[in-house]
């Protein structure tokens, strides 16, 4: 193709002519381009989903544009925030999880939205008041709202029918306390000599799922984990604690129905899905992927109790980082709005297995009839009345992580539970001392 | 390598060659147990649970459906070429830096000498995480937040291959350069026609361990980068592997593992002598 020096010189002329035209609609016009960080818990195929909403949001509000970052595990995700943050470049939105928000406030790390819900005419009272009460513990603090619950989840006991029938249980039963648990597990464990061919229950007990599910037990022990009021404290050297840890040693050590060390919750996952394993404590977010996958009836229930009926909620929220600039906060806000409205809050909900935190999506046609071919996706569903808030305190990781080495250790047979949760107490007091100190513990 | 091991054994007459061929051989199959059930496990149909999925044996019918599903994941093309372009950047700068900088502690007499080279050393034991904050503030400010090179520069310079450089020179005798320097060469001739070509070894070693380094890298690339077209293979592929709730994809897992180390791994076939050859003469193993 040959073009002449002077068609070349008319064109740009043209064009540049052309482009200063329409600079001046185009400058009114031009969309606000935000950033949104997200993590996927699950699995690939979610990271997909997630850009196939986010483009259905930019094709109905052509004044925003949104961009959305893949940025690895929630931990991961909660260091990128932070660093962004701190080298100024917040982006407008992050699905973080929703027991970060704690702990971001501290550091001044999260923008209020108040102001945002009073623009559109409402307390934040009444717009939380969509959402389930169980999840608006990690999201309003000392009264303010600082995050908006986009899926969410329980822990579940998730059960391999088949394995039951031919046990001699009954799959529509799942153990309901920690005995029957014991005794269901031993009733699926298949041993040839010394060797399991088959365990009767499995825990994850990879970072971040294992506190969760130590939090469940402590719950259903009756304890707390920590101070729902104030985040300095936490309550790992406690009975109910050394109750549910010793439950899950004697678990491995005693009864010898669940492997012994730290299985990755990935790992536990597959095990369960191979029917390796008979029982899996897993979140309900795995719930879709398990069940296109799973190959048996598959039954779920309850986190077995001891004392009551208690689980932590898990999954993550949206939340707009401190420092982004106000034209970008509005953007940010009808996203966040968007996200979690019931359509799109029951349309992700089906898509992975998080129950939807709005609890309209559960009065849509699509969702009842969802609900109707899985009637286990109700179950997480049924088990958020006895859903408390998620444990969050001044610098939850290392905390969390306090915890979670010390019960590794007992999962391996390297510790007593006393011995650990001592030791974990001890590491967790030292993180928070710098928060007591300028909290609890001010001189006056 | 394997001529290597029979050979020494042979000449200190302790195994007879065979005994010892066998032994490699042995070794060698150990080694490549992992990359054989990659590609077992990339072929195998049913990616979740499949109860086979631990066996090694292709007792299957092959499928590409695990390729299909990687290749569909992430704009493979695009995160290559973004992964090669960090990779060999930051190579071909460190390659200017670590020579100047080998050559100015090898042989220039200047104030404070040694204990600027251990500050230098000092930073091989600074953990990588600790610097992300103060890196991206750097990166932010000099307007490279979300680009390639702000993902290159903070590696622009390498303790590592400077010392390593250093080591190189120091064995490179004296006199030569002494005879370039009475034919009248200037510094950055002697570093050109003597140090780096009698280098070369030095500077292959040094070459394969930052390029694989970096192109394995994933959390400094996820700090820096958020505009998809930016992202490397490693953090394009990521979302299969990071995932803590779902169980793992392993056939997926396999079938985009191939496809990230697949450019290196065929570049480290096609010029195996060669950089074998200078693993050992550069004592790197």
């Amino acid at each position: 193709m040959q073009i002449t020096r002077r068609l070349a010189l008319g064109g740009a002329l043209g064009g540049a002519l052309a482009a200063s035209m329409l600079a001046g609609s185009a400058f009114a016009q031009a969309p606000t381009n935000i950033d949104l960080f997200f993590p996927v818990p699950v699995d690939g195929q979610l990271a997909r989903d997630m850009a196939s909403m986010i483009k259905e949001f930019n094709d109905g509000h052509p004044a925003i544009k949104v961009t959305p970052v893949y940025t690895g595990t929630y931990d991961e995700t909660l260091i990128k925030t932070r660093a962004s943050i701190k080298a100024g470049k917040p982006p407008a939105a992050v699905i973080m999880s929703a027991n970060f928000i704690t702990d971001l406030k501290i550091e001044n790390e999260v923008s209020s939205l108040e102001a945002l819900i009073k623009a559109d005419g409402k307390t934040g009272e009444q717009f939380m008041s969509q959402f389930w009460p169980a999840l608006r513990g990690n999201a309003v603090l000392d009264g303010t709202t600082y995050a908006v619950p986009f899926h969410n989840s329980t822990p579940l006991l998730y059960i391999n029918g088949d394995h039951f029938k031919e046990a001699g249980l009954d799959p529509t039963k799942p153990p309901q306390n920690w005995a029957e648990l014991v005794a269901a597990a031993q009733k699926l464990t298949k041993r040839e000599g010394e060797k399991v061919t088959r365990w009767g229950v499995s825990i994850p007990a990879n970072y971040d799922y294992l506190g969760w599910i130590v939090t469940a037990f402590t719950m259903s022990n009756g304890g707390r984990y920590y101070n729902e009021d104030f985040p300095g404290e936490v309550y790992y050297d406690t009975p109910s604690m050394l109750g549910a840890i010793t439950y899950m040693r004697d678990l491995i050590e005693k009864h010898k129905v669940m492997a012994p060390g730290v299985t990755q919750g990935p790992a536990a996952t597959t095990a369960f899905l191979a029917g390796q394993t008979s029982m899996l404590f897993a979140s309900t977010g795995s719930l879709t992927h398990i069940r296109n996958n799973s190959k048996f009836q598959l039954e779920v229930g309850f986190i077995p109790k001891n004392v009551r009926n208690a689980v932590a909620i898990g999954g993550a929220s949206l939340m707009i980082p401190a420092g982004v600039p106000e034209a970008q906060q509005k953007a940010a806000w009808e996203l966040i709005k968007w996200m979690t409205s019931p359509e799109k809050s029951g349309w992700w909900s089906r898509a992975t297995g998080y129950f939807a935190p709005n609890m309209a999506a559960y009065d849509l046609p699509e969702m009842k009839d969802f609900l109707a071919k899985a009637p286990q996706a109700a179950v997480a569903v049924k088990q958020l009345q006895f859903a408390k808030p998620w444990f969050a305190t001044y610098k939850t990781v290392p905390v969390r992580k306090a915890l979670e080495d010390e019960v590794q250790a007992v999962f391996s047979g390297k510790k007593s539970p006393k011995e650990a949760l001592v030791a974990a107490q001890k590491a967790a007091d030292e993180i928070l001392a710098p928060y007591n100190k300028e909290t609890a513990l001010r001189n006056f | 390598m394997r001529e290597i091991s029979t050979a020494t054994l042979a000449t200190r007459h302790e195994i007879t060659p065979k005994l010892g061929y066998l032994l490699v051989l042995g070794a060698a199959f150990i080694w490549v147990v992992p990359f054989l059930w990659m590609i077992v496990a990339a072929f195998r149909p049913g990616a979740y649970g499949a109860i086979g999925m631990a066996s090694i044996l292709p007792d299957y019918i092959p499928t590409l459906a695990n390729f299909a599903e990687a290749w569909a994941s992430a704009d493979f093309p695009r995160q290559t070429l973004n992964s090669a372009i960090i990779a060999f950047g930051i190579l071909a700068v460190q390659m200017v830096t670590i020579t100047l900088a080998g050559f100015a502690f090898a042989r220039l007499e200047f104030p404070g000498k040694r204990v600027l080279f251990y500050v230098f050393l000092l930073q091989l034991m600074l953990a990588p995480v600790v610097l992300i904050v103060p890196n991206l503030q750097m990166i932010a400010k000099l307007g490279l937040y979300d680009t390639l090179l702000g993902v290159m520069a903070p590696y622009f310079a390498s303790a590592f291959g400077t010392f390593l450089m250093r080591q190189a020179f120091n064995d490179i005798p004296r006199e030569l350069e002494d005879a370039a320097m009475l034919d009248g060469a200037n510094w950055w001739q002697r570093i050109r026609f003597i140090y780096v070509p009698l280098a070369r070894p030095a500077f292959i070693a040094f070459g394969i361990v930052s390029v694989t380094s970096h192109w394995n890298e994933f959390i400094w690339p996820l700090m820096v980068i958020n505009s998809p077209e930016n992202r490397p293979l490693t953090v394009g592929l990521s979302a299969f592997t990071r995932g803590q709730e779902g169980a793992q994809a392993w056939g997926v897992i396999a079938a985009g593992t191939l496809f990230v180390i697949a450019p290196l791994a065929i570049g480290f076939l096609g010029f195996q002598r060669r950089f074998v050859n200078s693993f050992v003469s550069s004592g790197i193993k």
